[in-house]
């Protein structure tokens, strides 16, 4: 049973610290459930429910925050007691000012929509669909694993603060992929279908696996990892780029995502995630890529895992452009950290349960579409490379080199896609790369694609984020 | 954290509750205090007590598994019910002999010393680092953690095992202007933060100013103890879990028994060595051991799991770190042999070469079957010419295969330093430094 609005307004209430300038108390359940077929057998079937509350404290200049996965009365005001001592301790060894941007305080409900309740549809079925999509992959002895994972999500978040606000959310989300492992010899190439480590994403129901139509893709992607092991390997030099909307988007969350947190701008993330090249005196005047790029941060797209009504700090959800014709123009910012560049917070504070402490986190980082179709990119591209999908991924700590291992390529000759190439690999840095951008897909090959393992943070939290981006072309990419 | 007897009495209400054919379960607490600190300020702070029980039911040979944090009989009573309902429209795991047996004695390791640290007296310690940086003219950024928890596991043919364990992890890394060096450690008994933050200083101040560049091509690298720890955690996955063997994308497929890296390189999984983090069982209740991985540069055996290693016809290797979890064995406490140099010795040894404190993201996914990575260099990488370190290097992109990297050691350090990951809350890395001829930086 979650805590009652009595029981967490009155942890708030228990709060006595003369120096105390905000609190709030969030109480979470998570409920995950994941199942994997792998060669014709159950390799996982996991069912997990998370519960926790958290109580985050400012008092002086000091945070506090303590958790609990016990979700009772008394253990919400031993852990609000918890918090205040942990603040006293930040206290100790504090030595800056921290300023809250303001929020209105605000009551609400909000539940993500889906048609068919992942929950209702039995288990034997999703194992059932995963079979039908996977065994008849296995027809080649050269297909080693032939696998397929479905999961469920759902998340009912309350937070209460000392603003005035009550938000009640409601997250369900679904998510599925496959995937055909083909060796030959000392040569291994895998193929995913829609994306890889998990498949796609989207805060909907048991109709988005219907939609991905998973029986229908197996052989395909056999068919293509088998193509791939006698696949020429990608030419290394420089190449005309064509990135395919799956790993672009994946291109979107490492250099434009994760550099736009304004908490790594400032150092905040650095020990482990890393810090930012974008730092606040570019803002406005840094042409981070050419006029054709458009990055926006949407947090209000529906069906996507990257969205929500209201951040952890109580903040609505926004949308707002950080890449505007090329040009840097913003951050994603919270209550604590917006007003060291003069802004308020546009809202993208979340933590993976109650149990952490709410940090920046992206929301739907979306490559707005351009107005060329892809087929059009394809015939003015003279001599390129086309890739897609993600296999490998890697950028420095402030988010400049960047080097991507894609599942597969073609060569682009005189306007046509070509051979198929295995193992491209590109690299380059940020700015360099965006700028070099000529050609953006329209809105024919823009897609969102869910990303439910964005990590960051100490301990580490995993987030659920997305992408939209159509394909584009990048000139003179270095490709290993 | 809870005691003993509360522990077994959550598992036994699980497993009584489990009316399957065979079931186990692991029920662990924690009490965790962490300091993550930036600028030199305390900027998030946290307290945390949680819970976990995780129950696998067997049922007609197949599998189902339920996790909850809410331990009342009907919240025990919904979990057993859902890993029911799992195993019941779950498929039989080929092979699977069932769960352990047990009928051994967990080894016996020291007790674990509390590390037992209050908010106030982080903050102080952290408090001492910082003024030590001001007078470097540093700033520090990173993290202070202390952890007491308890793991307790069990299964319904009267396997019990109940360990208690502190452990204490820090990062440290010293900023001033573009520079910057890293410290970090991980113990059961406890560390020194401030002797952590000087490391962090030296490194951040060694030659300031002084930079230089290189062309991309191969060059001798000595390669510190955390950027050893970061390719031997994505080895790990792909080349030495029982997953990995089995579908074949394993380096070690084949090679079971034959020279894959240099005489020099002995690699372990060691959770029974006292100096490092020391841990008694896996979580199916196998009693842990010394397993050597590759051995004097041959291919010993990868890790498994109970149904990995009924399926794979390899002894048990007690590797079984999560009930019904797809690696199916992953090595947490891995243990590189030392040599007898000293890290001078390394440096003196170089004509010209790449000294490397730690990697950055490496992704190991490229190439598994050579263990093809990549990743870039942070935190302290320097030029050697002629034995001397003479220049700060910019951050560098490497790509490597690890096979072939490890077959060309030249000399390891006789000092190994302990290094955490984040996602392994049991145990971390133990390794020297490493010379190795050749690393492709570009």
């Amino acid at each position: 049973m979650p805590p009652s609005r009595e029981q967490l307004e009155d942890a708030l209430k228990s709060l006595r610290d003369p120096a105390l300038r905000y609190a709030d108390v969030r109480f979470t359940a998570t409920h995950n459930q994941h199942v994997r077929v792998r060669n014709g057998e159950v390799d996982a079937l996991m069912s997990n429910v998370d519960r926790a509350i958290g109580v985050r404290v400012l008092v002086g200049n000091g945070w506090g925050f303590a958790a609990s996965s016990d979700a009772d009365e008394a253990s919400l005001l031993r852990t609000a007691r918890r918090a205040l001592e942990v603040a006293a301790a930040s206290n100790i060894a504090s030595t800056q000012t921290i300023t809250l941007s303001d929020v209105e305080p605000h009551v609400a409900s909000w539940r993500s929509r889906f048609e068919k309740d992942p929950w209702s549809i039995p288990l034997d079925r999703k194992i059932d669909h995963l079979l039908s999509a996977t065994e008849p992959m296995r027809s080649d002895p050269r297909i080693h694993q032939a696998s397929g994972d479905i999961a469920s999500y759902r998340q009912e978040k309350i937070f209460a603060s000392t603003v005035g606000s009550y938000i009640e959310q409601t997250t369900t989300e679904m998510g599925g992929g496959i995937e055909a492992l083909a060796i030959a010899g000392d040569e291994f190439q895998r193929r995913t279908y829609p994306n890889p480590f998990g498949g796609d994403f989207q805060a909907a129901g048991w109709e988005f696996i219907e939609q991905l139509d998973l029986p229908r893709k197996g052989l395909q992607i056999r068919d293509e990892a088998l193509a791939l092991l006698a696949a020429p390997k990608s030419p290394a030099g420089r190449f005309d780029l064509i990135v395919g909307s799956s790993q672009l988007a994946l291109q979107v969350h490492e250099s434009c995502g994760h550099p736009t947190e304004l908490d790594r701008a400032m150092g905040l993330e650095i020990s482990l995630a890393g810090g930012s090249f974008l730092q606040p005196p570019m803002l406005g005047k840094f042409r981070y890529g050419s006029d054709l790029v458009n990055i926006v941060a949407d947090a209000t797209v529906p069906k996507s895992i990257g969205s929500f009504a209201f951040d952890d700090d109580g903040v609505p959800a926004q949308r707002f452009p950080l890449i505007e014709n090329g040009i840097f123009v913003d951050y994603l910012t919270g209550r604590d950290t917006a007003p060291v560049i003069g802004r308020r917070s546009n809202g993208t504070v979340r933590a993976e349960t109650a149990a952490r402490i709410p940090i920046i986190r992206m929301t739907n980082i979306n490559l707005e579409p351009g107005t060329t179709p892809l087929a059009e990119i394809i015939a003015d591209t003279k001599r390129g490379i086309f890739v897609d999908t993600n296999k490998s991924w890697s950028i420095d700590d402030v988010r400049l080199n960047f080097q991507f291992g894609c599942e597969v390529a073609w060569e682009i000759e005189n306007g046509r896609l070509g051979r198929l190439l295995r193992n491209p690999v590109y690299g380059g840095t940020t700015p360099e790369f965006w700028r070099s951008c000529d050609a953006v897909g329209d809105r024919e090959s823009w897609q969102i694609w869910g990303l439910p393992n964005c990590g960051k943070g100490d301990p580490m939290q995993t987030m659920r984020v997305a992408h939209g981006a159509p394909a584009a072309r990048f000139r003179s990419v270095e490709m290993a | 954290m809870r005691e003993e007897r509360e522990s077994f009495a959550i598992l036994d209400r699980a497993l009584d509750a489990a009316n399957a054919d065979e079931a186990d379960a692991m029920f662990m607490s924690s009490d965790a205090n962490i300091s993550r600190f930036a600028n030199s300020h305390i900027h998030q702070n946290m307290s945390e007590v949680s819970a976990e029980l995780t129950l696998r039911v067997v049922i007609g040979g197949a599998m189902g598994v339920a996790s909850t944090t809410s331990f009342e009989r009907d919240d025990i009573a919904e979990m057993v019910a859902v890993a029911r309902e799992a195993a019941r429209h779950s498929l039989p795991l080929r092979d699977f002999g069932g769960l352990y047996r047990g009928g051994e004695n967990a080894p016996d390791l020291p007790t674990f010393q509390r590390a037992e640290i209050t908010p106030a007296e982080k903050a102080l310690a952290l408090r001492t680092m910082f003024d030590s940086g001001r007078r470097s003219g540093v700033h520090f950024a990173g993290s202070y953690g202390t952890d007491q928890s308890s793991v307790a596991c069990g299964n319904t043919h009267g396997v019990r095992r109940y360990c208690a364990m502190t452990v204490s992890e820090a990062t440290v890394i010293a900023i001033r202007g573009e520079e910057s060096g890293y410290a970090t450690d991980i113990a059961r008994p406890g560390i020194d933060i401030v002797a952590l933050g000087a490391e962090a200083i030296e490194k951040a101040t060694m030659l300031t100013g002084v930079h230089d560049k290189i062309p991309s091509g191969n060059y001798d690298a000595i390669i510190e103890p955390a950027a050893v720890a970061e390719v031997l955690d994505w080895m790990n996955m792909i080349s030495f879990s029982g997953q990995a063997f089995e579908d074949g994308s394993s380096f070690f497929v084949g090679n079971i028994g034959t020279q894959v890296a240099s005489k020099d390189f002995t690699v372990a999984d060691d959770a029974i060595d006292p100096k490092f983090l020391p841990f008694p069982f896996d979580l199916e209740g196998l009693p842990k051991r010394r397993v050597t991985l590759i051995e004097n540069g041959i291919a010993r055996t990868p890790v498994v799991d109970k149904a990995y290693s009924d399926r794979l016809g390899i002894q048990p290797t007690a590797n079984g770190w999560g009930l019904g979890s797809p690696e199916h064995g992953s090595a947490l406490h891995l243990s590189v042999d030392a040599g007898n140099a000293t890290r001078e010795d390394l440096i003196r040894s170089t004509k010209r070469g790449v000294w490397v404190t730690r990697f950055n993201y490496v992704n190991g996914l490229l190439e598994p079957k050579t263990a093809m990575m990549t990743g870039t260099t942070r935190d302290g990488t320097f030029l050697i010419r002629d034995g001397e370190v003479v220049a700060r290097l910019p951050n560098l992109r490497w790509t490597q295969s690890m096979v072939e990297a490890f077959s060309h050691i030249e000399e390891l350090t006789r000092e190994r330093r302990r290094i955490g990951t984040w996602s392994n809350p049991f145990g971390g890395t133990i390794a020297p430094a490493m010379k190795i001829a050749g690393w492709n930086f570009g």
